[in-house]
């Protein structure tokens, strides 16, 4: 079972949920390039500039752990991620636990992705100009965390570290991408989790990946926000697990 | 203790809530689902918002986009993991639709249990410090485009290095000239192809090399010493030198040069054709000046022959008389008198003429105008005719000036020649000296300092028209009819003049004459002053029996010669050319006291004669006699005494009484 996780964070997001999985399944959690722990010298700008070099990423890294039938859960752009490697290699994922997806951020003529092009735009330009006063800014707040060794360790090494420029251009990856098409012809089962009042992924766009996968489940969540899996990790725990018994399980 | 302990209670109960509501920061409670449960006063004044308007709506709804995503992606992840997180830059949206550039720092507060109560959220206004942020990083932007720019420079300075070096390359190997690198002693560094086009050497032959190797040997003394100066200062002025062309002759190089870091750079320009060329320049000046003096040679030899005519028929008339057996002794020696006198001047005359025809190389010398001015003034009369009167005026006190003075002759007979046209051959000509003159400004030239010698020639002719003035001295410039002149005569005048720094000035009334007045810069010699010739008339030694060979083709002149040494004692042997005088001397030239020989001879000739015997009998004087200046203006005396024909009885005897060594009494 691989755990993906989104932009802006890395793989501690499934800190609170994989933890919930390991009796059953062989659990694996891993940091996309530019993110946690992860060379950040492997970078390949042409590789990385659509979500296709992540895919390849994902695919290589299964096929090392000789991963075959299993359980791919990504988050957010992740989801799409494990799409696309799920056409890659078929072989790999039996089913696809897809949390808060997203095939299109913008709209579009007759789909609703939730922005508009200059609002992506004015989101890269934010990311740009941003960097510096959160990144360098969170250094010295997250060394001095004193009150809370265990947490403050970990954070200084590689909590939700991200390299700002491969960010970047990561963040170019995600809001850009258009990968409606590949929701088709996916084969393996797949789990749509859509949390309420999500401004990254509305219900407008679960429902559409819902639509256009054919073997799928559609789960709404309580939970409010993009990231069910912090926020709601029981809730988001339980969606998986009911999804992973199979159809009629419950 | 117990009044601060009652100040205390007091300022829980009202300060705290004025410091929550009024703090400079804001403050902001939200519930587990997001929604925001309190603001306090500062929070909602900047949101522009009454606070229970934003009582139940989330923080991420006062977002931008960005900040809703960023919020969403990184915020609440973060909250969620650590329970806090702090310094987030984001953009708070105001009722008005501005923003407000905010820090916000979140911590999650929990209950006894670990479950969420609220989410505190602090807020400082990050205006200015956004600003700072804002210019840190056009800063940096600025940084990033000048390191770019500037690594874009050293990319085009390096392009422009190398095509710089490209170029100096193509115009080493390109240039006609020699271009040379040396060391400091003068031993080749590097050389372009010119010298293996100019010289035939390879650059494998001359690099590692001294110059020295490759210069005319006497060249090498004056060579070094040049660079020797190049050292202390570049070579501007170029320095001429030979170099050897491998084919063994010599090519003739301009250098320019200068000594830098160490070594010299040098180039040579091939000045060998220009100096053909030079030299081609002056034999063709010189031909012009020939051909301008046979122009007035021209004009003076009408003037001659009708002289010569005059003084024949006064010696044919003479002689006439003289066949007369019954002619009184008195009128006898009147007749004899004018024949000899008029000898005289037509030997003069035809000197005259003889010396301004010669052929010669432009020379100048120190002479005396006046003096020279004196001597032609005879010529100038045979030039303008007899109805033209010639006066001239010339100061007592000397006049020297360094010029050629076969050309100041030919000028004043070329400026006589103009005057004796513009009046039609009757009026007056006034010839005049002025020693105390200077230059004056003339055809725009400045005027110069100095004293000059100002010799005009003033006529009463018809004058030059204004228009024709500017014109008179350009070569080949004429009013006259075809076969009256070449326009040459003017032209030889303004040349001369510019040559001899000094200057000709026209001055012109139409009707009333012209006057041109010829400047030469004077000088203080007195050194070359002629000196006096001995006039005829005065006691001479006579021979004693002393023997004289003479050796003369001409039969007659011959036979008058001895018949003059026979007349003043002396004793002859004639040999008819050189050859048989040389015979009849032998080898000690026993018998014999002198020798008088012509010059211009069939055979080896009079000055070949006299060097053979200068050399076998060193004591032998000899006394050569010519007609032909020319040919002792080009072989030179060779230290020979000279007598002009045609020559007196009265001169042969003098310069013999000169030569021949006296018996000693």
């Amino acid at each position: 079972m691989v755990f993906a996780h989104g932009f802006g964070c890395d793989q501690n997001m499934w800190r609170f949920v994989a933890p919930a999985f390991e009796e059953s399944h062989r659990t694996i959690v891993f940091d996309h390039i530019g993110a946690g722990g992860s060379d950040l010298t492997a970078y390949d700008a042409d590789k990385y500039a659509s979500l296709d070099g992540y895919a390849d990423d994902v695919v290589e890294l299964c096929r090392g752990l000789s991963v075959t039938g299993g359980v791919f859960v990504g988050h957010s752009v992740s989801a799409m991620i494990g799409i696309l490697a799920a056409k890659k290699a078929p072989e790999l994922f039996e089913s696809l636990v897809l949390v808060c997806p997203s095939p299109r951020y913008l709209d579009d003529y007759g789909y609703v992705g939730g922005f508009t092009r200059p609002q992506v735009e004015e989101l890269l330009e934010f990311l740009d100009t941003n960097h510096m006063g959160w990144s360098q800014a969170m250094a010295p707040v997250i060394m001095g965390n004193a009150d809370r060794p265990e947490l403050g360790e970990e954070l200084t090494n590689s909590f939700c570290r991200t390299d700002p420029d491969i960010a970047r251009r990561f963040a170019r990856a995600t809001f850009l991408a258009d990968n409606r098409a590949d929701l088709a012809g996916v084969t393996a089962r797949c789990l749509v989790i859509q949390s309420s009042e999500d401004v990254i992924a509305p219900q407008e766009v679960g429902d559409y990946v819902h639509r256009h996968l054919a073997n799928s489940e559609l789960v709404l969540l309580d939970a409010t926000g993009h990231c069910p899996n912090l926020s709601a990790p029981e809730e988001t725990i339980q969606a998986i697990a009911t999804f992973l018994r199979g159809p009629g399980g419950e | 203790m117990s009044d601060t302990a009652v100040g205390s209670q007091a300022l829980d109960v009202d300060d705290l809530e004025d410091l929550f509501e009024n703090a400079p920061c804001g403050y902001a409670s939200t519930l587990p689902n997001g929604r925001i449960s309190k603001v306090n006063h500062t929070l909602a004044i900047w949101l522009g918002h009454p606070a229970e308007q934003i009582v139940g709506r989330r923080f991420l709804d006062f977002l931008n986009i960005a900040g809703k995503i960023y919020y969403e992606t990184h915020f609440a992840p973060m909250l969620r993991m650590q329970g806090f997180f702090n310094e987030v830059a984001l953009d708070l949206r105001r009722a008005d639709g501005t923003m407000v550039p905010v820090l916000v720092n979140a911590v999650v507060r929990k209950d006894a249990v670990g479950g969420v109560r609220f989410i505190r959220i602090t807020v400082f206004n990050a205006s200015d410090r956004r600003r700072y942020e804002r210019e840190m990083l056009e800063a940096r932007r600025v940084a990033e485009r000048a390191t770019v720019a500037l690594q874009d420079l050293n990319l085009t300075l390096e392009a422009r290095v190398a095509e710089r070096a490209r170029a100096l390359d193509r115009a080493w190997r390109l240039s006609p000239d020699l271009l040379a690198i040396a060391d400091a002693q003068g031993t080749l560094l590097a050389v372009n192809a010119a010298w293996t086009d100019l010289l035939g050497w390879e650059a494998s032959d001359l690099v590692g090399h001294g110059f020295a190797g490759f210069t005319h040997p006497d060249d090498l003394e004056p060579t070094r010493a040049a660079l020797g100066r190049i050292m202390t200062a570049p070579l501007v002025e170029p320095y001429e030198y030979r170099l050897r062309h491998v084919d063994g002759t010599y090519r003739q190089f301009a250098w320019t040069g200068a000594f830098e870091d160490g070594q010299i750079y040098a180039t040579g320009r091939h000045t060998t054709v220009e100096h053909e060329q030079a030299a081609a320049l002056v034999q063709a000046e010189e031909a012009l000046r020939q051909s301008q003096k046979l122009e007035a040679v021209g004009q003076l030899t009408g003037g001659v022959a009708h002289d010569f005519n005059n003084l024949l028929t006064i010696i044919r008339s003479s002689v006439d008389f003289l066949r007369r057996p019954d002619l009184p002794e008195d009128r006898r020696i009147r007749y004899m008198d004018a024949v000899s006198d008029t000898v005289d001047r037509a030997a003069k005359l035809t000197g005259q003429l003889l010396a301004f025809a010669r052929r010669q190389t432009l020379k100048p010398e120190v002479f005396n105008v006046g003096e020279r001015l004196h001597d032609v003034a005879d010529m100038l009369d045979t030039v303008t005719g007899a109805r033209i009167h010639v006066v001239i005026e010339i100061p007592d006190e000397p006049c020297f000036v360094m010029a050629d003075v076969s050309q100041f002759e030919t000028s004043l007979v070329n400026m006589a020649v103009n005057a004796r046209d513009a009046m039609d051959g009757e009026g007056t000509l006034r010839l005049r000296l002025d020693h105390t003159g200077t230059l004056p400004p003339i055809r725009g030239h400045a005027a110069a300092p100095g004293r000059f010698a100002c010799v005009s020639l003033t006529d009463t002719g018809t004058g030059i028209a204004p228009d024709q003035v500017a014109r008179i001295f350009e070569p080949f410039f004429t009013t006259k009819e075809v076969g009256k002149g070449t326009g040459l005569g003017l032209s030889q005048v303004f040349g001369f003049a510019k040559q001899s720094g000094g200057d000709v000035e026209v001055e012109s009334v139409l009707d009333r004459g012209t006057t041109f007045t010829l400047y030469l810069p004077q000088i203080d010699a007195g050194m070359s002053e002629r000196p006096a010739t001995a006039r005829d008339g005065e006691d001479f030694p006579m021979g004693d029996g002393q023997c004289v060979l003479i050796v003369e083709d001409n039969v007659e002149v011959g036979r008058f010669a001895t018949q003059i040494l026979e007349d003043i004692g002396y004793r002859t042997t004639w040999a008819a050319n050189a050859e048989e005088a040389l015979e009849k001397l032998g080898a000690d030239g026993a018998g014999f006291d002198v020798v008088f020989s012509d010059v211009v001879m069939p055979g080896m000739g009079g000055i070949a004669l006299a060097k053979i015997l200068q050399r076998r009998i060193p004591d032998l004087p000899i006394l050569l006699a010519s007609g032909y200046s020319h040919v002792l203006s080009q072989d030179g005396l060779h230290g020979f005494e000279l007598l002009h024909k045609p020559y007196s009885a009265d001169q042969l005897g003098r310069i013999l009484g000169k030569v021949v060594p006296r018996s000693q009494d």
